[in-house]
C-alpha cells in the first residue's frame, strides 16, 4: 500500500510525456496507413500505398542516402573524435578542464550559426577560396558547396561533441590498474591500447555512434543549407512533404520507417554495450 | 608518455579546436565587413547591426523566441526536478519507467517528433503558436533537467536525509529544507541549458510555429536559405553574445555549488 501510494506521484509525469510523445507517435503510425484527396485533405481509408512509395526506387534511394550519411557521420566523428577524447582524458587536471570546456561550448552555440559558418568558409567567394586564390594555389574558385561531402562535413561538425563526450566518459572510467598491469606484463603502449583501452571503450564508442546517428538521419537544415538539395535526404523529404507537398500520410510513412531504423540502431547498441549503458544520455 | 607522442597529441588537439571554432569565428568576423560579400574585406562597419534593429520581423521573432524559451525553461525546471525528486521514493520498477519515458523524446528523430506533434495538435484543434511551441520544447528540455538534477541527487549523502528524518521532518519538509537547497545550483544550470536549447531549436519549431508566431531560428533559417548576407552574420553574432552571457551565468552557479558534502 505504501509503495503504491509513492508510485502514484510518478504517474502524472509518465502521463504527461506519454501524452505528448506516445499518442502523437500512434497518430503518425495510423496516419501512415491513410489516404489523402487531391487537395491534401486526409481521407480515412486504409491503404498501403504510402509504404509502397517508401520502397519505390526513387524514394528508396533517398532512404539509402540518409542511412549512408548517418553512418558516415558516425564513422567520421568516431575517427576524428576518439583521439580527442583519449588525449583529453590523459591531460593534466587543469588542461583537461579547459579541453572539456572547449568541447562542450559548441552545445551553447546556435546550430544554425555553426552550419552557416561553413557556408562562409566553403562558398565560391568564401574564405577558403579567398585564401587559396590569394596564395596562388588555385586560379579559379573551387566549387565546394552543395555536395554530399559538404553535408557530411556539416553533420559531422554539428554532432562530434556528442561522440567525444561519450568516448571521453568511457576512457575516463577505465580502470587504470588494468593499464599498469598490462605495462608490468611487458606490453608496449600500442599493445596496451589495442588490447585493453580500445576493447574496454567500445561501449562508449557505440553510445557515441547512437547519439550521432539518430540526429544525423533528420537534420534537414544542414543538408538544406550545405547540400543545397542536390542530394535528397529523409529529413528534407519529410519536411517538404509536410510543408509544401501537403502529403502528410507519405511523410508519416517515412517517419515510421525512420523510427524503425532508429529502433534497429538502438537494439544493436544495447547488444554491444550490454550492461555498460551509462555513456548514453548522461 | 614519451615527449614525441605528447607533442603530436597537443598538435592534434590544437588543430581540432581550430577547426571546431573556425566557422564560428568566421561568422563573427564577417559581421563587421563593410562589403556585403565575403569575397573581399572592405573595412570595418557596424551597419549590419543597425539594420537588424530596424527589421520588424526579426524583432518580433526574437520576442516570440524569448517568451517561449523563458516559459519552457521554467516549466522544464519544475517538471524535471519534480521527476528527479519523486524518483528517489518510487519503486525500482517505477524509476526505470520514468527513465524510459525521459529518454523517449530524445530517441525519436526530431523531424519525426515534430510531425507527430503537428498531427496530434492538429487533431486536438490546438492553435499553433506559443502554447504548442512551449509544449514541444519542454519535451526535449525536461529530460536534460531530470538527468542533471538526478546526478546531483545521487551525490547527496543519504545520512543527511536520515538525520532530517530522525529529527522529525516530514517528507515534504525534507524536500523543501534539505534536498531543494542542495540541488538548486543544478536546477538553475539545467534551466539555463533548457533556455539555450529552446532558443536554438529549428526542426520542431518549424512545425510548431503559427502564422504570426515564427521563432527566431525558423526565421533565420529562411534567411540563410537565400544565401550569405552580413545581416545574418550580425544577427548570429548577437545571439552568440547572448548565449555566452547565459553560459557565464550558469558557470557562476556551478562555481557556487559546494563540491563536497559535510
Amino acid at each position: 500500500m505504501q509503495t503504491l501510494k509513492r508510485n502514484i506521484l510518478a504517474v502524472p509525469i509518465l502521463v504527461w510525456i506519454g501524452l505528448l510523445v506516445g499518442i502523437p507517435l500512434i497518430f503518425v503510425f495510423v496516419l501512415s496507413f491513410l489516404s489523402r484527396d487531391s487537395l491534401g485533405t486526409i481521407v480515412f481509408q486504409f491503404t498501403l500505398q504510402n509504404y509502397q512509395r517508401v520502397f519505390s526506387p526513387i524514394y528508396l534511394r533517398v532512404f539509402l542516402n540518409s542511412l549512408l550519411l548517418a553512418f558516415l557521420t558516425g564513422l567520421v566523428t568516431m575517427i576524428v573524435g576518439y583521439p580527442v577524447a583519449y588525449i583529453t582524458a590523459n591531460l593534466s587536471t587543469k588542461k583537461r578542464a579547459l579541453s572539456i570546456g572547449l568541447i562542450m561550448l559548441p552545445f551553447w552555440i546556435s546550430s544554425l550559426l555553426r552550419t552557416y559558418g561553413w557556408m562562409i568558409l566553403l562558398g565560391n567567394s568564401g574564405i577558403v577560396n579567398n585564401v587559396f586564390l590569394g596564395l596562388g594555389l588555385i586560379d579559379r574558385p573551387l566549387s565546394m558547396m552543395y555536395k554530399f561531402g559538404t553535408t557530411l562535413i556539416g553533420t559531422a561538425y554539428m554532432l562530434i561533441p556528442f561522440m567525444i563526450v561519450a568516448i571521453f566518459n568511457s576512457v575516463d572510467k577505465l580502470d587504470r590498474s588494468l593499464l599498469e598491469a598490462s605495462y608490468d606484463l611487458g606490453a608496449n603502449k600500442r599493445q596496451t591500447f589495442f588490447n585493453i583501452t580500445l576493447p574496454l571503450t567500445i561501449p562508449g564508442v557505440a553510445g557515441g555512434f547512437t547519439l550521432v546517428f539518430i540526429p544525423a538521419l533528420g537534420m534537414f537544415y544542414v543538408s538544406d543549407l550545405l547540400g543545397g538539395g542536390n542530394t535528397i535526404f529523409l529529413g528534407n523529404l519529410i519536411n517538404t512533404q509536410v510543408t509544401r507537398g501537403r502529403n502528410r500520410p507519405l511523410a508519416a510513412a517515412f517517419s515510421v520507417a525512420m523510427i524503425l531504423v532508429v529502433l534497429v540502431v538502438i537494439s544493436v547498441y544495447s547488444r554491444v554495450a550490454k550492461d555498460d549503458r551509462e555513456g548514453l544520455f548522461l | 608518455m614519451t615527449r614525441k607522442t605528447s607533442r603530436f597529441s597537443s598538435f592534434y588537439l590544437s588543430l581540432f579546436f581550430v577547426i571546431l571554432y573556425l566557422p564560428v569565428l568566421s561568422v563573427i568576423l564577417y559581421s563587421f565587413n563593410a562589403s556585403p560579400s565575403t569575397a573581399q574585406w572592405t573595412g570595418f562597419t557596424l551597419d549590419w547591426y543597425r539594420v537588424l534593429f530596424q527589421d520588424r520581423v526579426i524583432v518580433e521573432a526574437f520576442r516570440v523566441s524569448m517568451q517561449v524559451a523563458l516559459v519552457t525553461a521554467v516549466l522544464s525546471a519544475i517538471l524535471g526536478t519534480a521527476s528527479a525528486v519523486i524518483s528517489m521514493w518510487v519503486t525500482e520498477r517505477m524509476k526505470k519507467a520514468i527513465q524510459g519515458m525521459m529518454i523517449l523524446p530524445l530517441l525519436v528523430p526530431e523531424v519525426a517528433l515534430g510531425i507527430a506533434l503537428l498531427i496530434f495538435f492538429n487533431a486536438l484543434r490546438l492553435p499553433f503558436g506559443h502554447v504548442t511551441l512551449v509544449l514541444s520544447h519542454s519535451l526535449f528540455c525536461v529530460p536534460y533537467v531530470y538527468v542533471m538534477v538526478q546526478l546531483r541527487l545521487k551525490e547527496i549523502d543519504r545520512s543527511i536525509l536520515e538525520s532530517a528524518r530522525d529529527l522529525g521532518a516530514t517528507t515534504w519538509q525534507m524536500i523543501r529544507t534539505v534536498i531543494l537547497p542542495l540541488v538548486t545550483p543544478s536546477i538553475i544550470t539545467a534551466s539555463l541549458l533548457a533556455l539555450a536549447m529552446s532558443l536554438d531549436d529549428v526542426i520542431i519549431s518549424t512545425y510548431m510555429s503559427g502564422p504570426r508566431t515564427t521563432t527566431l531560428p525558423v526565421h533565420i533559417f529562411s534567411m540563410m536559405r537565400v544565401g550569405v548576407t552580413p545581416k545574418v552574420n550580425a544577427l548570429c553574432t548577437l545571439i552568440l553574445l547572448g548565449m555566452f552571457f547565459v553560459v557565464g551565468l550558469s558557470q557562476l552557479f556551478n562555481k557556487k555549488q559546494p563540491k563536497e558534502e559535510i
